[in-house]
């Protein structure tokens, strides 16, 4: 420290009489000078912006800047700004990306029609829901985001609902639990969850309603209590979703929802205006349900139907093929995992027949055999709308797959057939698929577009990628 | 990674439905090094066919231009085919596990299904089973109540004791094994998590190796389609550029062919420019002898011309000589007339000096001239007050002279009339008639009709309107307008006004006539000037006057104007009209002495000759008269001489005497008594 000083020190002292000021000037630094910095001085615009940065929470200034200097203000805003200041007033796509980006390490834009403010007010309202513990957590939390967030929410993905906390009781609880499967009708009123209807009447733009009343990664804590979608809870969403006029797509997935509850939801849906999806997946509804869910295909402009996973069997399925029979809505149904076996599905392949508007058709698992596979060929040779049907995990037997492949050789349009594990001899199977193939081409030729892989890269491989 | 079950049958179904036509390493292995290895295989075999087909194409040179078109397509059309494979086997591939999943959720739940039915069998058969035994130990209480002995009712209690541990037995087995069962459900939930774990790693270790295959052959396809198109392009190159040689030696040879032709063009050309030449020469001789011969003709004209120009020089030359003497002479003559106007000048300097001199002096005379005129007028207008007042004396004087006569006459003329009169009635017995004469009448100087004076007429005029529309506002009248103020000094000008007034009706207001309103108005007005004029006008002045014409209505807010044009109109005249009422006080007397002529003769000549008739016979009627008065005197005194005798006699007789006499006097004397 010392002889630097010295040194520059000294030569000053000695230039000082000539040209003080000219070496002043010519030097670059000056060790004297302690304020002294290469930094020209900003100017006072960049001075007015930062400011306005430093005190937008007590005083947004955003419209009245011209347009250069809003870009920097938001630029500069941090993303930990309350959002009753941020949610009306800022719609800059990059301020949101910066905070979508700083909540969540991975965040799917399109998923969210493109828009981050979309995406972030979606998110965080669903991790309010999702977090929210009736009887504990005030319900002003939530409602208290409701004007900021209700412009843009179009869809709602909750897949938890915590149900409320009863230390006391708890251990009770258990041992009722473990003796009787079913919950006694004492304990419903208390395991009500959080109620959607103020949120969901207060959101003017949403479009899709994505619920899973369960608890998610529960691992060993596992008690049947955390799944339970109470009566309650059912009448209240029932309400919610008719109230909804501009809901489009309604999922209730993995709750447990049996007949009588689906009925509520289903009787709550009837004529509604806007709702084109229907996804009741992974519950335990049986053929009262599904009676109701094929009233509803004739009572509303439902196109996608999604049963997988419940408890459909023969009657189910007929009523549902009588309300398909002459729809024309309907493109997409699904009854993966259910079973309808050979009477419900000859009944489905009859409705096909004179159906002329499904294009998908899952019914995975469904304990089908040949029967079901003789009428499903004539169908095939017949209709001109499918475009894809999965069979796998049945049992159509070889006779049954050569069946199949007698339909397909008359048929132009079906793009998919999916006959893995259904007991098919290999070489039908490969014959299909070079059907199928040909069709694909066909199909290509015909639209002119190089997009037509695009359903099967599409389909399962984007929640990967 | 250990393949549970599943796995394991799903590796089956794998080889059962995506056997690929590659033999040896299979692309769906589950070691990832033999995927590798086989997609390198694949991709080599796939390059190597390519190879053969280029080199093919590249040596059937028929369908170049044909497969030139469609290599690139082909190429495409295969890499195409491929991926599309390759994502569909890669999707089925990821979707196993899935498909997996879901038959092994069958088979659960149809083994489910069995275990519950056994199970829900099991417990039914228990159930009527421990009913049976439950049913016989409760009979067997009926019997041992009828037991009485001790020993048996312990047997049996004892025997009943037994049966019911053994049905708890049951129940309590029964009971332990399904909580085994649960035990066991437990433990298989736990499994299934961990197998649910395993099959979500592998699904997305599938995945991700999927999407780097794929990654990986796009990129390779994408290599291969752009290798494919940079052969195609140099083919394209080099078979353009053979074209283009070719065009280029086409080219050339046209060029060499041009070439020649234009050599012989241009010896024709010359050819023909030589031969022109040649005749443009004998041309241009021919043409240039004709205009030299032109050029001489014009020469000599050129002379003749000159020639004339001289002429004309020297004429021109003269008159120029002769103008400029002309200008001499007129410059000469301009000087003199500057010079006479610069003298005119002066005189008009000086006369106009002159002039404001005069102008000046004229009007400082005006001015004293004016003054005198004023005082002149102020004087003529004393002047003329003092005659004025001298006449109103000497008329005064005039007047009382004229009625003093008058009165001296006229008492005159009545003693003669009342003669006239005693002499009719009492000495001729005629009636008389008093004469009826005009000037006896008169009073005052003649020739004047003694003139109401102007108060007299405005009262009259009061009474008159009076009568005629009582609620006129008469006290209002009287002030209805100041004549004064409007310069209206004397009849005459009231007599104008009121004309004027009316002229101005005629004029303006014919259509006006019947307002009653105005009427009113104007006749007010018109008996307010005629009040107006009192002590203004002499009395001599006065002349008869005109009727007053009609009165005519006039609107009331014409009035005004009317009076207002009136006053302009008087005040013009004003100057001039002093002398003519000078003239107008010379009084006509022609009159006078007919008038004074005929007081005198009031008694006509008949009358005085009858009047000398009847003093002739008067005078004699007085003689006699006299005759008879000295008559009548003498009788007096004859009677008197009488009375005084009788006196006489009365005395004698009345003396006693008589009285005694016997014959009395008084008797004797009765008789002449009683005859008086």
């Amino acid at each position: 420290m010392q002889p630097v000083k010295a040194n520059v020190v000294t030569p000053l002292v000695k230039s000082k009489g000539l040209n003080a000021a000219n070496t002043r000037r010519m030097r670059r630094i000056i060790a004297e000078d302690t304020e002294w910095s290469l930094a020209i001085v900003p100017q006072l615009t960049e001075l007015c912006i930062q400011h306005i940065v430093k005190n937008f929470q007590n005083n947004p200034i955003l419209k009245q800047l011209i347009p250069a200097h809003q870009q920097k203000v938001l630029d500069h805003l941090s993303p930990d700004l309350p959002l009753a200041v941020t949610a009306n007033l800022i719609e800059n796509e990059n301020y949101w990306r910066r905070c979508c980006t700083q909540r969540w390490p991975v965040c799917h834009v399109s998923r969210h029609g493109g828009s981050w403010k979309r995406l972030f007010f979606e998110r965080h309202l669903e991790q309010l829901i999702k977090h929210f513990i009736p009887g504990t957590t005030d319900p002003a939390v939530i409602l208290d985001l409701l004007p900021l967030c209700g412009n843009y929410v179009r869809r709602l993905q909750v897949d938890q609902f915590l149900p409320p906390v009863r230390f006391p009781t708890a251990p009770r609880d258990r041992d009722h639990q473990s003796d009787s499967g079913s919950e006694g009708e004492m304990e419903e009123p208390a395991a009500d969850h959080y109620p959607l209807r103020d949120l969901v009447a207060g959101l003017k733009h949403l479009e899709e309603l994505d619920l899973v009343y369960g608890v998610k990664d529960c691992g060993m804590n596992f008690e049947w209590n955390l799944f339970l979608f109470t009566y309650r809870d059912c009448v209240s969403l029932a309400a919610t979703i008719k109230a909804c006029h501009t809901l489009k797509v309604f999922r209730l997935t993995r709750s447990r929802v049996d007949d009588e509850k689906a009925r509520i939801l289903i009787r709550s849906l009837l004529d509604h205006p806007a709702l084109e999806e229907l996804d009741l997946s992974h519950n335990l509804i049986g053929d009262r349900g599904v009676r109701a869910a094929a009233k509803l295909l004739s009572h509303s402009r439902l196109r996608v139907l999604n049963l997988a996973n419940n408890q459909v069997r023969a009657p189910g399925a007929q009523s549902l093929a009588h309300a398909l029979a002459h729809n024309v809505n309907l493109i997409s149904l699904n009854l993966r995992l259910n079973c309808i076996e050979d009477e419900g599905g000859q009944a489905l392949a009859h409705a096909l027949q004179t159906n002329k508007c499904l294009t998908t058709l899952h019914l995975g698992g469904n304990e089908l055999s040949e029967p079901t596979a003789t009428l499903l060929s004539q169908v095939l040779s017949v209709n001109t709308t499918l475009t894809s049907i999965n069979l796998s995990c049945n049992r159509i037997g070889l006779d049954g797959g050569k069946q199949l492949l007698e339909g397909m050789t008359d048929n132009k349009t079906l793009l998919e057939f999916d006959l893995r594990l259904s007991d098919v001899a290999q070489e039908s199977e490969y014959l299909i698929g070079q059907a199928l193939q040909a069709n694909r081409e066909a199909a290509r030729q015909r639209i002119l577009s190089p997009n037509q892989l695009s359903p099967t890269i599409n389909g399962p491989e984007k929640p990967a990628g | 990674m250990n393949p549970t079950g599943p796995l394991g049958i799903l590796e089956e179904t794998e080889e059962e439905h995506l056997s690929t036509p590659i033999l040896g390493p299979s692309v769906h292995s589950e070691n990832s090094q033999e995927r590798i290895q086989a997609r390198r295989l694949r991709i080599a075999a796939r390059l190597e066919t390519r190879r053969r087909e280029a080199l093919g194409e590249y040596l059937d040179g028929k369908k170049e231009s044909e497969e030139d078109q469609t290599r690139s397509y082909k190429q495409k059309e295969e890499s195409r085919l491929k991926l599309a494979k390759l994502l569909f086997c890669g999707t089925e591939l990821v979707t196993n596990i899935q498909v997996a999943t879901d038959i092994k959720e069958i088979q659960r739940r149809v083994e489910e299904e069995e275990i519950k039915r056994q199970r829900l069998e099991k417990l039914e058969n228990e159930v009527k089973t421990s009913q049976d035994k439950f049913d016989e130990i409760t009979s067997k209480w009926e019997e041992g109540k009828k037991k009485k002995i001790p020993q048996e009712l312990w047997d049996m209690l004892n025997t009943q004791q037994l049966h019911c541990a053994g049905l708890i037995e049951d129940k309590n087995k029964l009971i332990n094994e399904l909580q085994q069962e649960l035990k066991t459900k437990d433990d298989q939930y736990v499994k299934d998590l961990k197998k649910q774990a395993d099959d979500i790693c592998l699904l997305l270790e599938r995945i991700e190796e999927q999407v780097k295959s794929v990654m990986k052959t796009f990129r390779q396809e994408l290599a291969h389609i752009e290798k494919a198109f940079e052969i195609e392009r140099q083919e394209l190159l080099a078979n353009n550029k053979k074209k283009w040689e070719r065009a280029l030696q086409a080219h050339n040879a046209k060029e060499l062919e041009y070439l020649v032709s234009r050599i012989k063009k241009v010896e024709e050309y010359e050819r023909q420019l030589n031969k022109q030449r040649i005749w443009d020469c004998e041309e241009y001789h021919m043409i240039k002898i004709k205009l030299e011969q032109d050029v001489q003709i014009l020469e000599q004209q050129l002379q003749q011309m000159k020639a004339i120009y001289q002429l004309n020089q020297e004429k021109l030359e003269y008159n120029f000589q002769v103008l400029k003497k002309r200008d001499e002479e007129s410059t000469v003559i301009k000087s003199q007339q500057k010079r006479k106007i610069n003298r005119l000048n002066d005189i008009l300097n000086n006369l106009r000096l002159k002039y404001t001199k005069q102008i000046r002096q004229f009007q400082e005379e005006n001015h004293s001239l004016t003054s005198d005129y004023k005082r002149l007028v102020i004087q003529f207008k004393e002047l003329q007050r003092a005659m004025r007042r001298f006449a109103i004396t000497d008329d005064e004087k005039f007047r009382e002279i004229w009625l003093m006569n008058e009165e001296e006459a006229k008492g005159l003329i009545g003693i003669a009339l009342d003669v006239d009169k005693i002499i009719y009635t009492h000495h001729l017995g005629l009636p008389w008639t008093a004469p009826d004469l005009w000037f006896l009448k008169n009073k005052g100087p003649i020739s004047q009709q003694l003139k109401k004076s102007a108060t007299e007429i405005v009262e009259e005029v009061l009474m008159q309107t009076e009568d005629e529309g009582p609620e006129e506002n008469v006290s209002e009248t009287g002030s209805y307008l100041d004549l004064p103020a409007l310069g209206i000094e004397s009849e005459d000008d009231l007599y104008k006004l009121v004309n004027f007034f009316l002229k101005y009706q005629a004029h303006h207001l014919p259509w006006n006539q019947d307002q009653s309103s105005v009427a009113v108005g104007l006749e007010s007005e018109k008996f307010s000037l005629e009040a107006g004029k009192k002590e203004n006008i002499p009395e001599e002045e006065q002349e008869e006057k005109e009727p007053p014409p009609s009165p005519r209505l006039i609107h009331p807010n014409d009035v005004l104007k009317v009076l207002e044009a009136f006053v302009m109109g008087l005040n013009r005249p004003r100057d001039s009209y002093m002398p003519l009422k000078v003239r107008k006080e010379v009084r006509d007397n022609s009159k006078d002495s007919e008038y004074w002529e005929a007081l005198a003769q009031v008694l006509p000549v008949s009358r005085q000759n009858l009047w000398d008739a009847l003093y002739a016979a008067l005078e004699k009627y007085h003689l006699i008269l006299t005759e008879r008065a000295k008559l009548l005197v003498e009788n007096s005194s004859l009677e008197q001489q009488n009375t005084e005798l009788q006196m006489l006699l009365q005395q004698y007789l009345g003396s006693k005497i008589n009285s005694q006499l016997q014959v009395p006097p008084t008797q004797v004397f009765r008789v002449p008594n009683k005859e008086s």
